[in-house]
């Protein structure tokens, strides 16, 4: 039963395995499943173990049981971005109904799967003429849509899922915030930060080392002798410093945010500063960089252990980091050159890390790069140089 | 509470369920296979195995797995120490011969040796490492496992009905997945976090619930907020809010926020909250 459902799923790449499906045979056999509705849940529970592929499994359940066409692959990709648009459409119509060249008052009479349809068309014709097209939709627009939008029409979208029949909610699609054609998750990046963690003995001694008790005792003749170990505790802390400011960064954002969402939950302390560039006397603690500067001389107060890990592409003007009024904000011009106060940095906190998102390959041309690596260790925001990075952080001295 | 038919799980007292979950809960207990539950924190994943212990009638049995966990701990442990002690004093009542009497069951150990049918949560399977995880679910699997100072076999006398839960701070591994059925609880949406005010509190005002919920989906969508409110937040704002004779439902609609602290708990967040609403209130 339902092998081809299976194998549709297995083909569009969901990963799944022959003992669950037998599973889910087993199931229907004692007469679990009594409808549609709970086939689509229970069959998911059963043979999808990955929210990644909620989305992917909910087009193919469409397909299976309505008949709804699968999309080959850029159909995915359109869809999402068509998605996208009626999302911006929600926000603000005028503003698209301009950039699409039309009339607002014309996409107000369609219903939101007929404004998607056209948007869907929109994007068709406009292929090889305007590549990117994705751009000025915003990468912001892959928030589900419509639950708090307002349609000019007066129209709800989206919403109320419950008491629907299995096949509307599969073509809801609800899953796809999840999918792996999503914006990227790092999990691979938590994975790599996991290395961090110290696991050197620096607790109290206050754990019981059994084996060595034992011996002691027997070497003391039966009288019982404790033996303590140190607690294994986990006791990095963690300065991370972002570079935030300048388009060269934008891009990098969202991969530093998540690398250090990551990083959030598994160190003991970990401080976020920010900074434009380099840094001059000052890291905020604001992601604005204009509320709480923190001067870096008082960093020499923090503990020389600490783990300094800094986030940027170190491209910039030469003499940002080299002249002595080098910022490029008047109020935090001390005398002292950027490349001075790096210096500092390296000598209170000597385990830090630079790390690039400019790809290493690259390196060689830009000046400053080149002049900041001499004095930071520094590394490609990759796995790789990731993994590299924490080798170094770990090493002792 | 009234005993249940036939075991079916339909939701408890505090907790809602949606027909999806309750399908699912329920398919996992006939083929007696482990659920694992995923969602961003706040979503009720523990909650679940609370809510299906207390309708049931069964007795929960929890495991906090901690990162340094070691699997031996959660099945059961040799209390060498207590042994030792007694072999050279001897003034307790245990027989020293006998190890059976200084082992001691761990959480895993003790829903194999229950008289009745449990629950068994393991809470936050994700903390400990991919070893652990494997090694657990052949133990789940096989539903036994050795005592190997004495060389016993512990034999399930009830399957009992387990529920994991993951925050997703890492993948878990291929055979574990198997192993498991799954689930991703996504937050509530209005109209279901709309019942779950209902069931936990009675008779409150309408106007009240409505413009508190208006305002936590606005505030959840609030750019750059690091922890984003949960429906446990919500809860205690609501709480907070009905417990302060000044307030009155009308406010929240002008964006004139109390308690702000209650939804958000960091404070860079709180001051992204605050400076939204009281800039509101200048138009």
């Amino acid at each position: 039963m339902f092998l081809n459902f299976f194998y549709t799923l297995k083909e569009v790449g969901i990963p799944v395995s022959p003992t669950s499906f037998l599973i889910l045979q087993k199931a229907l056999h004692q007469g679990n499943i009594s409808s549609l509705d709970e086939f689509y849940t229970c069959a998911r529970a059963i043979l999808v173990k990955s929210e990644k592929y909620f989305d992917l499994y909910d087009q193919v359940f469409a397909h299976h049981f309505d008949g709804v066409p699968l999309p080959e692959d850029g159909g995915f990709e359109i869809d999402e971005i068509a998605r996208g648009m009626l999302d911006e459409w929600l926000k603000n119509p005028e503003q698209l109904a301009d950039a699409l060249g039309i009339d607002e008052k014309e996409l107000n009479k369609m219903s939101p799967d007929e404004l998607i349809e056209y948007f869907k068309k929109r994007l068709k014709d406009q292929d090889g003429r305007h590549d990117g097209g994705g751009k000025w939709i915003g990468t912001g627009g892959y928030s589900p849509v419509g639950h708090s939008g307002h349609h000019p029409g007066g129209m709800r979208v989206g919403g109320e899922s419950q008491n629907k029949s299995a096949v509307k909610v599969a073509n809801e699609r609800r899953y796809k915030d999840y999918s792996t054609r999503g914006p990227l998750t790092q999990a691979k990046m938590g994975e790599a930060l996991k290395r961090l963690r110290n696991l050197i003995p620096a607790g109290p001694r206050d754990k019981i080392n059994i084996d060595e008790t034992i011996k002691e005792t027997l070497r003391n003749a039966g009288e019982i002798e404790l033996i303590f170990d140190r607690a294994l505790k986990d006791r990095l802390k963690i300065i991370l410093a972002i570079d935030n400011g300048g388009w060269s960064m934008d891009p990098h954002i969202q991969v530093v945010q998540t690398l250090f969402d990551y990083a959030r939950s598994q160190f003991k302390e970990v401080k976020t500063y920010f900074f434009h560039n380099t840094i001059y006397d000052y890291l905020w603690e604001d992601p604005a960089r204009y509320k709480k500067p923190k001067s870096i001389m008082e960093f020499s107060r923090l503990d020389p252990d600490t783990r300094l890990i800094v986030l940027g592409d170190a491209s910039m003007a030469p003499y940002e980091l080299m002249a002595h009024d080098g910022s490029i904000h008047i109020t935090q011009r001390s005398g002292r050159p950027s490349i001075e106060q790096l210096k500092f940095l390296i000598k209170t906190f000597p385990h830090a890390v630079w790390l690039n998102p400019v790809s290493e390959s690259m390196w060689g041309y830009t000046h400053t790069i080149m002049t900041i690596s001499q004095i930071f260790p520094m590394y490609e925001l990759s796995l790789d140089g990731l993994e590299k990075a924490v080798e170094k952080l770990m090493l002792k001295n | 509470m009234n005993q249940p038919v036939n075991n079916e799980f339909h939701g408890a007292k505090k907790y809602v369920l949606d027909n999806e979950l309750a399908s699912i809960v329920n398919i996992s207990m006939k083929l007696e296979m482990p659920l694992l539950l995923k969602g961003e924190p706040g979503t009720g994943k523990t909650m679940l195995a609370y809510a299906i212990a207390d309708t049931l009638s069964m007795p929960l049995i929890t495991l906090n797995v901690k990162s340094s966990m070691k699997l031996v701990e959660a099945l059961y442990q040799y209390d060498t120490l207590t042994r030792l002690n007694d072999s050279r004093f001897g003034d307790s009542k245990r027989d020293v011969s006998n190890i059976d009497e200084y082992i001691k069951m761990g959480k895993i150990g003790q829903a194999f040796c229950a008289e009745k049918r449990t629950v068994l949560l393991i809470d936050e399977i994700d903390k400990a490492d991919t070893d652990f995880q494997d090694d657990m679910l052949d133990v789940l699997d096989q539903m036994q496992f050795d005592i190997i100072e004495t060389d016993k076999t512990v034999k399930t006398l009830h399957r009992p009905v387990i529920i994991i839960t993951s925050n997703a701070k890492k993948d878990l591994s291929d055979p574990f997945l198997g192993r498991c059925n799954f689930h991703h609880i996504a937050f509530p949406d209005p109209k279901m976090m709309r019942k779950i005010i209902n069931v936990h509190f009675e008779n409150m005002d309408e106007k009240l619930v409505e413009n508190a919920i208006g305002s936590f989906y606005r505030l959840r969508e609030l750019d750059a907020i690091e922890k984003k409110p949960a429906t446990r937040e919500l809860l205690n704002w609501i709480r907070a809010l009905n417990a302060d004779p000044d307030f009155k439902a009308k406010d929240l609609v002008r964006e004139k926020m109390p308690f702000l602290g209650v939804l958000f708990k960091k404070s860079p967040d709180y001051e992204r909250a605050k400076n939204l609403t009281s800039r509101r209130k200048m138009f």
